[in-house]
């Protein structure tokens, strides 16, 4: 009857995709959607409360930081950083992960020693310490904080993966596969990958939302992009300095960040339950 | 146990062989920095020449290789070298705000498994009723709030709205610090001071709690999860037979055989734990080890950043190294080498 995909009928995965979508759309129609500009100090009116507390103005709908500037046109373009780097470092991740994960469970022997040794070094970092260390080394900026989420969280994916390939490469079809002569790049693209993809996918998802939360880190600290571009942690920093004078502006940037990432936890965990083969089979039986 | 000691001593001389790879890979991402050391340790108005003969005695004419090896020499004795910024042993820095921070960790750790066992207790219990979907939801919102997010939280709530709980530093003014071992509730207690150790963990118990509660929600999943692999076994349906209550079954067959991985997974959950800390401590304005961090971080302070950074690692492959050395002594089936 229905001829959606069963992911797409998921109450879980149409509600984080909705989340992500509008953050997406925020983030994408920024100089609409913006009231003022966002970097604008307006040094008589700081701290101005939300437009529906005492005191508040119109002008600035979430009310002013510590240098007068607009709440709530900073949020709406602190999801412009939050949004790319979620969507580029964490396919730059995902690929770098998978690619290993694929080459470490099909090939196994020495290569799936050399890859988990170095998984193995990389866990042994914190993961903030690293991407820390990183940006120290990379220096601050946009392309370099994609860099560095990309360094360090490739990781988790290759940990995972890897380990369902080495299942998946034990299974007949893929040895069928190889006795009618498929080479080994048509074997691990055409048969082992349509397996490993749902858990790719929801991988992704995840890390998504790890980015984001990253991102906000290293913005926190200031070791993120440059102080001219609104950012989402740096906002929280600035808060956090002046949390007597104006408890308002902390709120807004946690429950934006808080929502952004639920959205990607949601859609997350909607494709794990709606994609995993193994699940679906333990219901049915 | 003549089995279980040739495994522990393997994993441990693992362990020394990453913590070597990480130094390693640690100095060379630091030697991408476009910052002379050698020059930022001088005064502002030193000559080229002086910082020429500095840039020798900091062995950094050397090939990159030789710089690696006289740093690791130097660590090897326990010389840190000289915090730029500080103008202060890095050893001693360490030494000062690293007890706090495994203080925090310990506690938060505390917190993170007590909810986490708690809550997936919960969940498993609630499996198949109207509750599982509630449960559920209540676990991806909780797994969605980074720790510093609880954090910021907490402050706002209970330092700011409600006034509660202090939220900076570890002492109110007007406490003298007593240094005995380094671990402030510790040695409050050593010096038989209880208002003292009241109050330090007054101000311990929000960084604690955001960390403990961001950590507890994959700790539920797990266990929640591997229980109900367990209760898929023939030996729990065989002890019901046996006319077991559900409540003995579940502390006696079930938890004990789903604990195992729960704990596992609480021992890698501590090294994401600790390195959690660094910024529940800048939020909270907390001494330790992530404070030190990201001043060295915004001051360029080299030798800091190389040696705090090392030490992050050194205390998280210590916790992996016990953990999975536990692991071997408390599961049987792992003992056949």
């Amino acid at each position: 009857m229905n001829t959606w995909p069963a992911w797409l009928r998921s109450g879980r995965v149409l509600l984080g995709l909705g989340i992500v979508a509008l953050v997406a759309l925020i983030a994408l129609f920024a100089p609409l959607l913006a009231p003022n500009d966002p970097n604008e100090q307006n040094l008589i009116s700081t701290f101005l409360p939300p437009a529906w507390a005492k005191g508040g103005e119109t002008v600035f709908p979430l009310g002013t930081d510590s240098l007068g500037r607009c709440v709530l046109s900073r949020l709406i373009y602190g999801a412009r950083i939050a949004m790319t780097v979620a969507l580029v470092a964490s396919f730059g991740a995902m690929l770098i992960g998978a690619v290993l994960a694929h080459v470490a469970g099909y090939f196994g022997g020495w290569v799936d020693w050399l890859i988990g040794r170095t998984v193995d070094v990389w866990m042994s970092f914190p993961p903030v310490i690293l991407s820390l260390i990183l940006m120290v080394g990379l220096g601050t900026g946009l392309r370099n904080v994609i860099l560095a989420i990309v360094l360090v969280d490739w990781t988790r994916f290759c940990r995972v993966l890897r380990a369902e390939v080495l299942v998946v490469t034990r299974r007949d079809y893929v040895a069928a596969a190889r006795l009618i002569g498929f080479s080994h790049w048509r074997t691990v693209t055409r048969e082992i990958l349509p397996a490993t993809m749902p858990l790719l996918i929801t991988l992704l998802s995840l890390e998504m939302g790890i980015a984001v939360i990253v991102e906000a880190i290293l913005s926190f600290v200031g070791m993120s992009v440059g102080a001219t571009t609104p950012a989402w942690g740096q906002m929280i920093a600035d808060a956090r300095q002046y949390i007597y004078d104006s408890p308002w502006n902390l709120v807004f940037p946690i429950l934006l960040i808080f929502i952004t990432v639920l959205g990607f936890n949601v859609l997350g965990d909607g494709l794990r339950r709606t994609l995993d083969v193994r699940l679906t089979e333990t219901k049915r039986a | 146990m003549t089995s279980i000691l040739p495994l522990v001593a393997r994993r441990i001389l693992i362990s020394v062989v990453i913590l070597f790879v990480v130094s390693a890979l640690l100095f060379c991402i630091l030697r991408l920095l476009p910052v002379d050391p050698a020059a930022m340790s001088l005064p502002p108005n030193a000559t080229l020449a002086e910082i020429e003969v500095k840039r020798h005695e900091m062995g950094l004419d050397q090939p990159l290789f030789r710089q690696y090896l006289i740093w690791l020499g130097q660590v090897l004795h326990g010389d840190f070298g000289t915090s730029i910024h500080f103008r202060r042993g890095v050893a001693g820095l360490i030494g000062s705000t690293l007890p706090a921070t495994i203080e925090l960790a310990l506690l938060a750790m505390l917190i993170a498994g007590t909810l986490g066992i708690a809550g997936g207790l919960f969940m498993f219990h609630v499996r198949g009723t109207p509750k599982e979907p509630i449960a559920d939801t209540g676990s991806i919102v909780l797994l969605s709030l980074p720790e510093f997010l609880w954090g910021l939280f907490f402050i706002l709530l209970f330092g700011v709205a409600l006034e509660l709980l202090p939220f900076t530093g570890r002492l109110s003014a007007g406490f003298q610090r007593p240094v005995v071992t380094g671990f402030l509730l510790l040695d409050t207690l050593l010096v038989g001071r209880p208002d003292m150790f009241a109050n330090a963990l007054k101000h311990m118990i929000l960084p604690a709690f955001a960390l403990g509660i961001a950590f507890s929600p994959t700790i539920m999943r797990v266990l929640r999860s591997s229980l109900i692999d367990v209760y898929q076994e023939d030996y729990i349906h065989q002890v019901r037979l046996r006319g077991l209550s559900e409540r003995r079954i579940l502390i006696r067959h079930g938890l004990k055989n789903a604990i195992l991985p729960t704990l596992s997974l609480m021992g890698v959950q501590f090294g994401f734990l600790f390195g959690g800390t660094l910024l529940i401590e800048v939020i909270y304005s907390y001494p330790g080890l992530g404070n030190l961090m990201v001043d060295a971080v915004r001051n360029a302070d080299l030798p800091i950043i190389q040696s705090v950074g090392l030490t992050y690692c050194v205390v998280v492959l210590t916790i992996n190294t016990v953990v999975d050395s536990l692991y071997v002594i408390l599961n049987p089936k792992l003992r056949i080498a």
